[in-house]
């Protein structure tokens, strides 16, 4: 089992270094699973973290100047480590003006992903910080665990207004109340609503659109039999939601959310060279 | 005692109480016919910190009240850090407002006061509580030390930032072949399989100057390291550092005509016994961890088999972070020591103190301030005269 | 009234109790900074008692609907502050008191104000673990605008009274501080909105009891 990837571009060790914050607001430790063309960061957590999951892709090469990996085996030619994601993110705080940064998986005290920084100095010769970053290897008896999220059979696909608006409103939902009912149609219509002793709030989007999903996807038949105007809704816990809204850094280039009623919200996150998917289970 | 600082001098005096306050509660001021000399030293006695201002530092330098034989002893004290500091407490509005800084001490008054003249005409007046005391001093000797390195503040700044907030310590090796690395030191509680480990190095020709007659190894604390270096830097003056085997102590001095500045800091002893472990925990200190330009696909193999449907014996690593689900045939106890089974980590570092029973800090809540047991305490070389 | 550019009001005067934090959550749904080209408008109604307060806040095309749930209203103290009994007033720059205020020893109890027509003029001090530490403002600073003292006054305040006017503070350019014949404190602070209209934030607070006794 091999892995070493170098970054060299400033704009792409900065967006990886972006990718690896929004991770790190989201999940405390995390998955990362390499593939010979992609990486993925992955949160399949049931119990600890409310029931919420993550799936997040990217594609090495727009990434990655080299990208050099070999599995547990030619059959399974992929490794899946577990780390502190908060880890991961300093190391590469560190590395914002450097001419180069490697990550490796090494052997030291115990496995380690270590991020190695070579920094611009005074001198002829550069400066080199490394980081080793303990992870735990996940064996293939448990991989299955990490498998990517099914979309559920979704009731309503809309797109998200924008992320600083929604954001905002759900910052002061949030010192308001525990859980947001979050609802939306087929009309491009959703809304967010909280409801306490004190006071009931409600904000409105409307045009947003819907997403055209292909016509042989699962969920067809349940949309189309719905009426358009008729809303979703799950009631989710607030905090996990703010997570999400405030852990992006860039505004993605598509953004949206499929509610399944009263069951689960899933986000998408489409970003030019990375998506991230988001699964909060509704309150019962 | 009575003395004028003006313009930038109040703010470097402001940052002077503010390094300081890293490392002692109480601050001994002693006014000399060199200069004013503030000083203090940590509560386990293994740091001490000193800075002298020359008469030239002030406007006006009185260290005895007029009409005093001026060979007698000046009046000396103690105040408490909280109280200096929150005179000075905001550097920005210090270097922003005031244009004049006023100390005085009348003993006679009972009063040790530090009036503030900012803009507008605004004074501001503080009668702060005071002991008298005798004067603190700690023997220390650079020409003792055998190694000695010079460095801009810059270089040095630039290198800690690399290292966690959080981190209490930082091992500093240094070869005659004319490297110098930083590293982090991890206490005998760390999970080593949760706690990222940082290594920065730097080469000779950054340094101003480089006196290593052997490989020395170094560990000591960061916090008071850093304040020492955030005056440096604020005042432009380099760096030394004198230092010897493990164990004695660390000295950090900055020069300036009107500046003495002394830091003292304990450096950890390493038990024989206990430095096999420590070598096999960091990485080797000649050979860096990772040479940046040289390596190769064989550099970073890691021999690690997890292979699924191995013998009916093969049980999957543990995993750090999550407990194990019903995967394994013998379901784990949630709370079993399971991270000693993962290949290459060593066993749970157990710090052995000489005199004192050894101690398992593992389950101990990682402490952020002074390991003052792990230290070399400077009681005996840090005396009151 | 005059910063709302409609204000109607059919009763003689309408008078409830709301909760300040959840209205303040409200007004500021979309945010506190409006971003350039972006304004929100807001539209606040009142049917009667026993309803609720009803906030249409727009931005952009979204419309946000706050319903706030109105309380009785309690008796409101009156300080019985009268201009006439003022025996002291100074108007000052916020800015000289921002940073005073900022940087008031928090261990001290309390704040002593002394207003005279002589020397110190102006003092604020402070009493706490750390030692006692005073402010002296000069008469003739540039940062007082009007100084009408016309006795000594010394009197204390409870720190902790005095700190959630450090808000309106910030927010303040000016502030008029006066005192009466009995030694309360009113400080005035004058706010200027972005549209240049002015708005007066009062606080009143009443001297600490042991002092004024020994006083008299």
């Amino acid at each position: 089992m091999r892995f070493r990837g170098k970054l060299v571009d400033v704009a792409c060790l900065n967006h990886f270094t972006r990718v690896v914050n929004t991770i790190t607001k989201l999940a405390k430790t995390c998955t990362l699973r390499f593939t010979v063309d992609k990486i993925y960061f992955i949160l399949n957590d049931k119990v600890a973290n409310g029931g919420v999951s993550m799936w997040c892709e990217l594609n090495q090469e727009n990434f990655f100047d080299e990208f050099q990996m070999e599995g547990v085996a030619a059959e399974d030619n992929e490794i899946y480590l577990e780390l502190t994601s908060e880890n991961f993110s300093r190391a590469l705080k560190t590395a914002q003006n450097a001419k180069a940064v490697k990550v490796k998986l090494t052997n030291k005290q115990c496995p380690c992903l270590t991020v190695a920084v070579e920094l611009p100095s005074l001198s002829s010769s550069s400066r080199i910080v490394t980081h080793d970053i303990p992870v735990g290897i996940i064996p293939r008896k448990l991989w299955n665990d990490f498998r990517e999220p099914s979309v559920p059979d979704f009731d309503v696909s809309i797109y998200l207004p924008v992320m600083k608006t929604m954001k905002s409103v759900v910052d002061r939902m949030k010192n308001l109340s525990n859980s947001i009912v979050i609802e939306a149609n087929q009309k491009g219509e959703m809304n967010l609503k909280i409801e306490t002793d004190l006071v009931s709030v409600a904000t409105h989007f409307k045009d947003l659109g819907n997403p055209p999903w292909v016509p042989e996807h699962a969920s067809q038949n349940s949309t189309e039999k719905r009426h358009p105007e008729t809303m979703a809704e799950a009631r989710i816990d607030i905090k996990r939601l703010l997570q999400l809204l405030a852990g992006q850094q860039v505004n993605p280039a598509k953004a949206l959310c499929n509610i399944l009623n009263k069951r689960i919200v899933h986000f998408i996150l489409l970003h030019e060279d990375f998506s991230l998917q988001y699964f909060i289970p509704a309150l019962t | 005692m009575k003395c004028i600082v003006t313009g930038g001098n109040v703010k470097a005096l402001g940052k002077a109480i503010h390094s300081l306050a890293r490392v002692g509660d109480e601050i001994y001021v002693e006014p000399l016919q060199e200069g004013l000399s503030m000083r203090t030293v940590s509560a386990s006695r293994s740091a001490y910190a000193s800075f002298l201002f020359a008469p030239l530092f002030f406007q006006n330098y009185q260290p005895t009240e007029s009409g005093y034989d001026p060979d007698s002893e000046a009046f000396r004290c103690k105040v408490h850090m909280k109280s200096f500091l929150a005179v000075f407490r905001s550097l920005p509005s210090l270097e922003k407002t005031v244009e004049k800084c006023l100390l005085s001490l009348n003993p006679h008054a009972s009063r040790f006061r530090v009036q503030l003249h900012c803009k507008y005409g605004v004074v501001k007046t503080h009668d702060l509580p005071f002991q008298e005391c005798e004067s603190l001093q700690a023997d220390f000797d650079t020409s003792q030390c055998a190694h000695a390195l010079r460095a801009p503040p810059r270089l040095l700044a630039d290198a800690v930032v690399h290292f966690p907030l959080a981190l209490a310590e930082v091992t500093l090796v240094a070869s005659p072949a004319g490297k110098v690395s930083l590293r982090s030191y991890l206490e005998g509680d760390t999970e080593v399989t949760r706690t990222m480990v940082t290594e920065l190095g730097l080469n000779e020709d950054e340094f101003q100057t480089f006196h290593i007659k052997q490989e020395a190894q170094i560990t000591f604390c960061l916090k008071e390291f850093r304040g020492l270096l955030s005056f440096a830097e604020s005042s432009n003056l380099s760096l030394n550092i004198y230092f010897d085997t493990p164990g004695r102590p660390a000295i950090f001095t900055l020069d300036d005509a009107v500046l003495q500045v002394h830091l003292v800091l304990a450096t950890l002893e390493e038990p024989e016994s206990c430095s096999s472990q420590m070598t096999s925990c960091t990485p080797k200190p000649l050979a860096p961890a990772y040479d940046f330009t040289g390596d190769d696909i064989d550099d970073y193999m890691i021999a690690m088999e997890t292979t699924c449907g191995g013998p009916a014996g093969t049980e999957p690593l543990p995993s750090p972070t999550f407990p194990m689900g019903p995967t394994s045939s013998e379901a784990q106890e949630p709370d079993s020591d399971h991270e000693g089974t993962v290949p290459g980590t060593p066993p749970q570092k157990r710090v052995r103190i000489k005199g004192l029973p050894q101690t398992n800090y593992r389950h101990e809540v990682k402490n952020v301030a002074l390991p003052i047991c792990c230290f070399v305490v400077l009681l005996g070389t840090c005396k009151m005269i | 009234a005059g910063i709302f550019q409609e204000f109607m009001v059919q009763e003689e005067s309408v008078m409830f109790r709301i909760n300040l934090s959840v209205l303040l959550d409200c007004l500021t749904i979309f945010g506190t900074s409006s971003s350039p080209g972006t304004q929100t408008a807001l539209r606040m109604c009142y049917r009667g008692y026993g309803y609720p307060l009803t906030l249409f806040l727009e931005e952009g095309g979204v419309v946000t609907v706050c319903k706030i749930n109105t309380q009785e209203p309690e008796e409101i103290l009156d300080f019985d502050f009268c201009s006439t009994n003022v025996v002291n007033k100074i108007i000052l720059l916020s800015e000289g008191l921002r940073e005073a205020f900022s940087e008031l020893d928090m261990t001290s109890e309390v704040l002593q104000i002394t207003m005279s027509p002589n020397k110190p003029y102006f003092r604020l001090s402070t009493f706490g673990n750390a030692g006692s530490a005073y402010l002296d403002y000069p008469k003739d600073s540039d940062l007082i605008e009007a100084f009408h003292c016309n006795q000594t006054q010394t009197n204390r305040y409870k720190i902790a009274l005095l700190k959630p006017s450090i808000k309106a503070l910030a927010l303040s350019c000016k502030v008029s501080i006066r005192t009466d014949n009995r030694g309360f404190l009113s400080l005035q602070y004058m706010i200027r909105n972005e549209d240049g209209q002015i708005c007066f934030v009062e606080y009143y607070c009443c001297p600490d009891e042991d002092i004024t006794e020994q006083e008299i």
